[in-house]
């Protein structure tokens, strides 16, 4: 792939990528989230186009407007969220629209015949006659490999293949890995797990921020020199003062455990601590918890295991407006989706978690006056434009939009602050503002918890880090005393002390 | 000892399940492509009304038959058109052509025969009943299962069909792939529009058949609330059945079975007819409810 | 395989402005919106008329005549306006919030019966004592009865538009059995309870027309209504669930009161339309006296997109359309069934907007 521009509103997702990949090699696409891995290899298999460059498959140009093309040129990807059909059984699934038919009816016999040649080939062992929802995730992944190898797949993509893998699961993966190696097949292996790269692949290809900044022969380098290259060199450009003085503890969490929505556990036994006047920084690659740990923090679930206290109360089964009311004040992490509705304009955007109490309202009546004198002092005191007070949120930029919730969140000194990821889709000068903000809240003795996925906001702004990753809180360490190198490891699961 | 009375229910019981079972498999096509087919009521009011007007203008319950299957199909088509094409809500979808069908056939019935909610041509004859060669001979199993309407016969037969085609056949597997994961559908190559054409226009033309069977299977009647909610009680058996064609079979042969044993007990016993007849209604709100207790149950117990 | 339904969201219809027409006034573009609807609307009942051999031009000009043509006239719409203001208002609340409440029709039953029982069981009572204990029976009714298809949604996430339905029919076939079986007054050929007592019974406001005080209660709720909607606390809950119910979960609103609030508000406007038709017009419970009038509220709230005023001023429409539509068909032969087919249209178009306002908003995000 040539010189490969892709961009999206707003973003530059893919910034004159070069890639090359040998035949018959595993090659892995390194990066963090946002790096543009999944954007890059989604062009390599048709389902975006890219603004600019070329793809040369075997010395020839070839185009890929659309998956099915994609297939017929021999290129095939399994996705992180598997595309099988649950009750379909694994050969059905297999031969999903590639069915052979004698008679208007599924010639099955053949269809498992075929199948069975290709699986014995490639060294697998599945049931085939079962449906796949009963079947575990390991097995499930490589009815999706049987898959593009039933296809005739040349070249097989991988996104991130051990996120939901058991570690017995992840050594079987391997060992076909390598077996479809020595077959002469080319893999793809996106990733941002460097114990994997240094185990399976044979090169990989550094992404980051949509550029390329490294490409190596994987037995050439150490995990180290590869998580340098993931995360970059730390380049602060400001460094905030770090905290005068810590108080009482504000927030604590003590070994919290949470179920995500697909009955998976999301938050092992995290235990920590924020104090007044400190902000501590959540490090970690994205799905390590983080929306879980917001979620119960803020009370939009209950944690299966552990308690909460805010303020010195228990609030672990408490309803999120009783913890507004202790003193919770949130910046959730979707903004159009959690933290604002865009259908509506500025003041009644702000008031949605003060609306029933005086002077916004008295027994059932909502009071215009008061709400939109709150709503000027907020659009004032954090310089939000727009065109006036009663257009719909949904009409600002991103940046004013975030600039509502925060001012909503912080005009009234909260005692604990959730922050996550709050600068995100924010130009420079707007995220610098949110920063400022939270570090005068800090200076004042408030209680911050910052979620980022930006290691120099963390590394800036924060007085202790906290490296959570897959669910576990796994280093604490402050910004002074450490490197974007260590975290880097500890985020990507290396945990071994330097 | 006179198992008459038990022949006679079965066989009443068979009679009835029909039109039950067959909105009941345009409705499960509809549900594994996830398209809650809502109008299944109002299609096979419009099956009820073609069938009998067409019947009558031509003296031939064929081609009212025909027919009814022509105009109902077309009407799902607009219906289909617009959820697919023109993203129009589901549900409201539905809604207004369930009130269509009830606003069109009273108007229409008006206009053309001049008769305000009921309509019986006097010189339509129904559609044949076939007394089966060899089994009419057979002492218990004559009694039930010969001597019943095409349709009776013809219902089972798709329903045995609607089986072979969901599992089977290409286009069965597609279809059902395009309800579980659209995304999966997708990449493997299958038109999912055009899938979703095919389910609901399948549907329209089953709730052809129901209306038909009602209007011209055995009397030759029309009347403005003869569906009577069976096309939410055919819902009521697709969810029943989890989306399977033998156990929505079998849902719809015991919703038929009460219906009839609720009017046997009407006559013998001294229940009122409404309280039995409100049962079927209360037993998918609580299925309902069930299958929602059980997700939230495992989802819990998970981890 | 799960009886899972897609996601709804009736209220996604609030006043939206196009990127390109922001500098038309939003209630300018929704009233032209509302009126292009309508106006098809009657384009396709002219359409059905002329297929079916009448004039429609004539047609319309009687239904014109019949609801607006003289005082009686006028008086006879707003009668049958009053079951749809409540009705109306009821729908449109749950829209609103993004619930689909279909189950007014069986609070409107249950709630007339509970009426009519009150108006023949105490006859001594005056009516000063008797016409709110009537009313006040209704409306809990109804409300009881909305409030079990509200908790299945609020807690258990079943659907409720199909326990709605089905709930219907049980709440029609259960007064059908009640005025058959334990109040059937012997003798009638309709299914119908005993009368109410004098004092039961609603004032006649302008005779010759069966125009009543239930008329001026309806007038009252609308107004509380658009006044909770527009000024109250409730109200702005009510908003932001339905606009986005994640942002009211996260700035601590209380999701599933709202829900269950909405859908008893809904039941007992429903309760207490039916118990202005008993006692105001039929003075008795008759086993399917609605002819769809929930349903009519429906397509009214469909219509306006859930504004309350909007609702008001609709239902007086639908009140013209329904009661001229009787006289229509004595003078044309046009049979009054085709409000029906207008009201049909109406919702099919309201589910095309609706369905392309969703989908916009998802495709955005």
């Amino acid at each position: 792939m040539k010189s490969i521009t892709k961009t999206f509103p707003g973003v530059i997702a893919n910034d004159k990528i070069d890639l090359e990949v040998a035949q018959g090699s595993i090659h892995a696409l390194l990066g963090e989230n946002g790096a543009g891995k999944s954007t890059l290899m989604k062009i390599l298999y048709g389902i975006y186009t890219p603004e600019e460059g070329k793809i040369f498959f075997n010395g020839q140009e070839i185009r890929v407007p659309n998956p099915r093309a994609a297939i017929r040129l021999g290129i095939g990807m399994v996705h992180q969220e598997f595309h099988l059909v649950p009750s379909l059984t694994v050969s059905e699934n297999i031969a999903l629209g590639y069915e052979l038919i004698r008679n208007g009816l599924v010639d099955r016999k053949a269809q498992r015949r075929r199948i069975a040649e290709i699986i014995e080939h490639f060294g697998f062992k599945l049931p085939l006659e079962k449906p796949i929802a009963e079947l575990p995730v390991g097995v499930q992944q490589q009815v999706e490999i049987i898959k593009l190898l039933y296809r005739k797949a040349e070249i097989l993509i991988l996104d991130e293949p051990t996120s939901v893998l058991t570690p017995q699961e992840v050594d079987n993966l391997f060992g076909v890995l390598q077996n479809l190696r020595e077959q002469g097949k080319t893999i793809i292996y996106i990733t941002h797990k460097l114990r994997e790269v240094k185990k399976i692949c044979d090169f990989a290809t550094i992404l980051r921020r949509g550029r390329v900044v490294g490409r190596v022969r994987v037995a050439d380098v150490t995990e180290r020199e590869l998580a340098n290259l993931m995360v970059g060199e730390q380049v602060i450009d400001y460094i905030f003062p770090r905290s005068g003085q810590v108080g009482e503890k504000k927030l604590v969490l003590e070994r919290v455990s949470a179920i995500d929505d697909r009955g998976i556990l999301a938050l092992k036994e995290v235990t920590f601590t924020v104090n007044a006047g400190e902000i501590v920084g959540v490090a970690g690659v994205q799905g390590s918890g983080q929306s879980e740990l917001v979620e119960v923090i803020s009370g939009l679930i209950h944690p299966a295991k552990g308690k909460i206290w805010l303020n010195g109360k228990d609030i672990t089964r408490a309803s999120p407006r009783q913890r507004r009311e202790i003193g919770l004040a949130i910046i959730p992490e979707k903004r159009k989706e959690q933290g604002l509705n865009l259908n509506t304009n500025v003041v009644e955007n702000v008031i949605s978690t003060r609306y029933y109490k005086s002077p916004f309202s008295r027994w059932l009546t909502l009071f215009d006056r008061p709400a939109e004198k709150f709503a000027q002092r907020i659009v004032s005191e954090f310089s939000i434009t727009m065109s006036s007070l009663k257009s719909k949120v949904e009409n600002l930029s991103g940046g004013n939009q975030q600039k509502v919730i925060v001012g909503r969140e912080m005009i009234e000194q909260p005692d604990v602050l959730i922050a996550a990821y709050p600068t995100r889709g924010l130009d420079v000068s707007a995220a610098q503002f949110v920063r400022e903000t939270m570090i005068r809240r800090r200076d004042q003795g408030g209680a911050i918890l910052l979620i980022s996925a930006d290691l120099d906001e963390l590394f800036a702004v924060s007085d202790r880090i906290l490296i959570l990753y897959e669910g576990q809180i796994v280093g604490e360490t402050k910004p002074d005393e450490t490197s974007f190198e260590k975290v880097g490891l500890l985020m990507t699961g290396h945990f071994h002390a330097s | 000892m006179n198992i008459d009375p038990l022949t006679n229910v079965l066989f009443a019981a068979l009679r009835v399940m029909t039109p039950l079972l067959l909105a009941a498999l345009a409705g499960l096509i509809s549900q594994r492509v996830n398209l809650l087919n809502i109008a299944l009521e109002g299609l096979m009011l419009f099956g009820a009304f073609f069938a009998v007007v067409f019947g009558a203008k031509f003296n031939s319950p064929w081609l009212g038959l025909f027919f009814s299957i022509v105009f109902t199909t077309l009407i799902t088509f607009i219906y289909a058109l617009s959820i697919i094409e023109l993203r129009a809500n589901l549900i409201v979808a539905g809604l207004a052509i369930n009130i269509l069908a009830v606003g069109l056939t009273s108007y229409l019935l008006v206009v053309m025969f001049n008769a305000r909610g009921a309509y019986s041509p006097s010189d339509l004859v129904s559609l044949p009943h076939l007394n089966l060669p060899l089994l009419k001979d057979i002492a218990i199993l004559g009694k039930v299962f010969s001597g019943h309407g095409v349709l009776v016969y013809v219902s089972w037969i798709l329903a045995g069909l609607c089986s072979v085609f969901l599992y089977r056949t290409p286009q069965g597997i597609h279809l059902r792939a395009v309800g579980e994961r659209p995304e999966a559908a997708e990449t493997a190559g299958i038109n999912v529009k055009g899938i979703q054409y095919l389910a609901l226009l399948l549907g329209g033309v089953l709730c052809a058949l129901a209306g038909a069977q009602l209007a011209i299977g055995d009397l030759t009647i029309f009347n403005d609330s003869m569906i009577n909610g069976r096309g939410f009680i055919a819902l009521a058996a697709v969810f029943f059945g989890a989306g399977k064609p033998g156990l929505t079979t079998l849902g719809c042969f015991l919703f038929g079975l009460f219906e009839i044993l609720q009017f046997r007990l009407q006559t013998s016993a001294n229940i009122p007819p409404q309280l039995p007849q409100m049962l079927p209604y209360l037993i998918v709100v609580l299925t309902l409810t069930a299958i929602s207790f059980q997700k939230k149950f495992t989802k819990r117990m998970a981890g | 395989m799960q009886a899972e339904l897609p996601h709804l969201d009736p209220a996604a219809s609030q006043i939206n402005v196009e990127d390109s027409a922001e500098q038309i006034p939003s209630a300018i573009l929704s009233l032209s919106r509302m009126l292009l609807t309508l106006f098809i609307a009657l384009l396709m009942g002219a359409l059905v008329i002329w297929i079916s051999g009448k004039n429609p031009v004539e047609a319309y000009r009687a239904l014109l005549q019949a609801s607006l043509g003289s005082r009686t006239a006028i008086a006879n719409s707003l009668l049958a306006a009053t079951p749809i203001l409540f009705t109306g208002m009821a729908a449109a609340i749950a829209f609103r919030a993004g619930i689909f409440n279909v189950g007014v029709e069986g609070s409107l039953y249950l709630g007339g019966f509970a009426a009519a029982w009150v108006g023949f069981t105490f006859t001594t009572l005056p009516p000063l004592l008797i016409i709110p204990l009537s009313l006040l029976t209704a409306g809990i009714v109804g409300g009881v009865w909305c409030y079990f298809p509200a908790i299945l949604r609020s807690r258990l996430q079943v659907d409720e538009l199909v326990t709605t339905i089905l709930l219907n029919y049980v709440a029609i076939l259960f007064t059908e059995y009640l005025v058959n079986g334990p109040f059937l007054v012997p003798g009638l050929a309709n299914a119908m309870s005993p009368q109410i007592s004098e004092s039961a019974r609603l004032l006649r406001l302008l005779p010759p027309s069966q125009l009543n005080a239930s008329f001026l209660f309806a007038l009252l709720a609308a107004l509380f209504t658009i006044y909770l909607m527009t000024r109250t606390k409730f109200g702005y809950e009510i908003r932001m669930v339905g606009d986005n119910p994640q942002f009211a979960r996260w700035s601590g609103i209380n999701v599933v009161n709202v829900i269950e609030k909405v859908m008893v508000y809904g039941g007992i406007f429903g309760g207490l339309a039916g118990a202005g038709q008993v006692m105001g017009v039929h003075y008795r419970f008759i086993a399917g006296f609605s002819s769809g009038l929930a349903f009519t509220g429906i397509t009214v709230a469909l219509l306006v997109r859930n504004s309350p005023l909007g609702v008001l001023l609709a239902s007086l429409l639908f009140g013209m359309l329904r009661s001229g539509s009787a006289t229509m068909e004595i003078m044309t032969d046009v049979p009054r069934d085709l409000i029906r087919v207008l009201e049909a249209t109406i919702i099919f178009f309201a589910a095309i907007e609706f369905g392309n306002l969703l989908w916009r908003r998802h495709r955005e995000h």
